[in-house]
């Protein structure tokens, strides 16, 4: 799974970098297109639900997503990795 | 078929409002309607319907709009006091295009006034008492059988034209005792179904009328004070959809206001017309009926609001427009803006009906 | 399906303020109604006027957002005409409490099958920031400018009193607590409360020294004390800081309730 933000909802309270426990949203540093200092995602593949969601096959914390109150954070389905193949020359 | 009763007033308003389906009352005690919510509370939960009584008339009022839009038929009584309290949320019924009826027995006002005496001192403010404009539909009964008929009318035409509509009925009717013919089977009308998918606050009909999206049908409408586009949606800040949406909804009613109206003239050739409605129709009759030369008109009207002015123009040959009422001369000043000649008021205030001498003092008066 | 999917997402983002704790009740109150697995059809979502009664126009269910304080007298028709709607009600402070007051100890009284989640921001905010029932003492608002010199409300206390079957108070700040309160609520017959203390940066924060929204989420977190450690320091004693709110499940109890589905 893949950590998201809405630019188009959200307002830029910062309250998820507030709850979130791995501190994953960063106060972000310029305005967007609408004037508003959107979050940045400091290495988002840490969240517990981005790893753990598939194997355990439900939502895990969440916290950030129930906390915004712009409805602005939400996990997006990842391509699953097509596989390769690899030629290995001796 | 029939069958004869000897019913008071507000017995046969409670019973017509069961005959017409109604299966949610939500009320306050008041004096002179209370009899309406008593023969409400005995009767409909043996029919599977609801009775509750609210903590207030507000509370009542907010009630039956929500239980009208969880799909019963709702209606309250009141009485003067009441009526008041309940005006913030007949403008929300008349917004939102709520069908429900509401039962007002007219006392002596204003404030808490004679609560057991008779007047018609609402008939304004049941056009005119909430704020903003809108439109609402009244009826006034003059005797029990129309307290009856004119409550399943009330029903029909609620759920016709989606609006609240007003029993104006007066302590004279509501607890006076008369005979009164029961049918076994009364017309009754149902809502305008929705059509899924369609905006539920857009029409396209000539009578301005919606379908009607009832909770739980799966439609996700959102019902809104606010002013709200075709979707429901609050849209407050737009002029020109405030202009169409307030315009729809006072329209509806207006331009429908020949195909309602409901009244009866008598000798149109006169020159002295009377023009009554609810309990002051009463002595007009016992005027009309003593007088030698049967040479007085009468108008009788029982839908009051949207006023039938169409009426007035039939008594060509009228030199005069006489108007008993129970107030200073409410509907006198509708009908003055209405016709060329004289409009002569007469006011009685106190709790009792005008005696026939008093009507035929003021028609042998010149002015 | 998430609590997402209950969003009419043709009406997102929300009027809120940026920082505004009622997006997060909602979201909380959503979920529980998503884990209740019910349909859309058969979910009514009533509310009043103010901020926290904007709520049911985000929501994609059959919603009424009726006149100021009216929300739970609108809901108890919903209710007694069709007792197979789940009816949840949205409220604030000043709707539920000054207002609505009256219908809010009756619907308790009743004990009504309704669940009523009130975001408590302590100030009518919509208005601009004018004091309510439930504004602290000591508190400035536009019409307390020398600080709040009433007594406010308790309103799970309130509520409680009055016979409410089920009675919790979370705020903002406990996501988790709060969702499954409301699930809680939702799963009890009779009437349940649910108060949501919520930050109100805009009105309340600004004239209180919470300048940043963060500050006064903090506030909240610190200055909320468990039921359990209340007891705990009731038993022991101890004094209970004035400023300290109690937070978790205050009241549960089986009364007999009306228009519960039969």
């Amino acid at each position: 799974m893949k950590l998201a933000i809405d630019e188009t909802r959200c307002k830029g309270c910062n309250l998820c970098t507030k709850v979130c426990p791995y501190k994953i949203f960063k106060e972000g540093k310029r305005p967007n297109r609408k004037g508003i200092v959107v979050p940045e995602l400091d290495r988002p593949e840490r969240c517990t639900n981005c790893r753990l969601r598939n194997l355990y096959g439900r939502q895990l914390c969440g916290v950030c997503q129930l906390t915004c109150p712009d409805q602005a954070i939400h996990w997006t389905e990842e391509e699953p990795y097509e596989p390769h193949k690899v030629a290995i020359e001796y | 078929m029939t069958r004869t009763e000897f019913w008071q007033g507000n017995t046969a308003c409670a019973e017509g409002a069961l005959a017409a389906g109604c299966n949610f009352f939500g009320g306050y005690p008041i004096t002179p309607s209370t009899e309406v919510a008593e023969h409400m509370a005995a009767k409909l939960p043996k029919k599977g319907g609801v009775f509750i009584q609210m903590e207030d008339e507000i509370a009542s009022m907010a009630s039956i709009i929500g239980a009208s839009w969880a799909g019963s038929r709702a209606m309250t009584a009141t009485s003067g006091p009441g009526f008041s309290l309940m005006m913030e949320n007949i403008g929300f019924a008349a917004m939102t295009e709520t069908p429900c009826v509401v039962v007002n027995v007219q006392r002596g006002g204003p404030s808490t006034g004679q609560p057991t005496m008779s007047a018609q001192g609402d008939m304004m403010q049941v056009r005119f008492g909430s704020h903003g404009d809108y439109a609402i539909i009244a009826l006034c009964p003059a005797t029990v059988q129309e307290m009856f008929e004119l409550t399943v009318k009330a029903f029909n035409l609620a759920d016709k034209y989606r609006v609240p509509v007003f029993l104006m009925a007066d302590e004279t009717v509501g607890h006076m005792r008369e005979k009164i013919l029961v049918p076994d089977k009364v017309e009754r009308v149902s809502r305008k179904p929705f059509v899924p998918g369609t905006p539920p606050f857009r029409t396209t009909d000539p009578d301005l009328v919606p379908g009607f999206p009832q909770f739980g049908t799966g439609q996700h409408v959102h019902v809104t004070g606010l002013t709200h586009d075709e979707r429901g949606y609050p849209a407050a800040t737009n002029p020109g959809l405030h202009m169409a949406l307030v315009k729809r909804l006072v329209d509806k009613i207006e331009n429908a206001r020949y195909e309602m109206a409901d009244y009866d003239i008598i000798n149109p050739d006169a020159e002295q017309v009377f023009v009554a409605y609810g309990g002051p129709v009463r002595t007009v009759q016992q005027v009309l009926h003593d007088s030698p030369n049967n040479d007085i008109g009468f108008l009788r009207i029982r839908t009051v609001w949207p006023f039938p002015e169409n009426a007035l123009a039939e008594f060509r040959n009228a030199r005069r427009f006489l108007i008993p009422e129970m107030n200073l001369g409410q509907i006198a000043r509708e009908i003055e803006r209405h016709v060329k000649v004289p409009v002569k008021s007469i006011p009685k205030l106190g709790g009792e009906l005008h005696t026939p001498a008093e009507l035929v003092a003021a028609l042998e008066a010149k002015q | 399906m998430s609590f997402d999917d209950w969003y009419r997402q043709d009406r997102l983002p929300h009027i809120y303020c940026a920082g505004c704790g009622n997006g997060t009740i909602i979201n909380c109150t959503l979920a529980a109604i998503d884990q209740m697995g019910w349909k859309k059809e058969e979910t009514v979502f009533v509310s009043g006027i103010g901020c926290s009664s904007r709520a049911p126009g985000y929501i994609l269910t059959d919603s009424l957002h009726t006149t100021h304080g009216r929300a739970l007298a609108f809901a108890t028709g919903v209710k007694m005409a069709n007792r197979d709607l789940h009816v949840v009600v949205f409220t604030g402070d000043g709707d539920l409490a000054a207002i609505g007051g009256n219908h809010f100890i009756h619907a308790c009284r009743r004990n009504i099958d309704i669940t009523v989640v009130c975001m408590n921001n302590q100030i009518y905010g919509m208005t601009g920031g004018q004091g309510s029932p439930t504004t602290p003492k000591g508190c400035l608002s536009s019409t307390t400018p020398y600080g709040c010199t009433e007594t406010p409300f308790d309103l799970c206390e309130l509520a409680t009193a009055a016979g409410a079957n089920y009675v919790a108070r979370w705020t903002s700040y406990h996501v988790k607590e709060l969702e499954k309160a409301v699930k809680v609520g939702l799963e009890t017959p009779g009437f349940s409360f649910i108060e949501a203390l919520v930050q109100c940066p805009t009105a309340f924060g600004r004239r209180n020294k919470f300048r940043q929204v963060a500050d006064h989420v903090e506030y909240l977190k610190v200055h909320s004390l468990l039921r359990a450690k209340r007891d705990r320091m009731l038993e022991a004693g101890e004094h209970i800081p004035e400023d300290m709110f109690v937070v978790g499940e205050l009241t549960r109890r089986n009364r007999p309730a009306m228009g519960v589905k039969p």
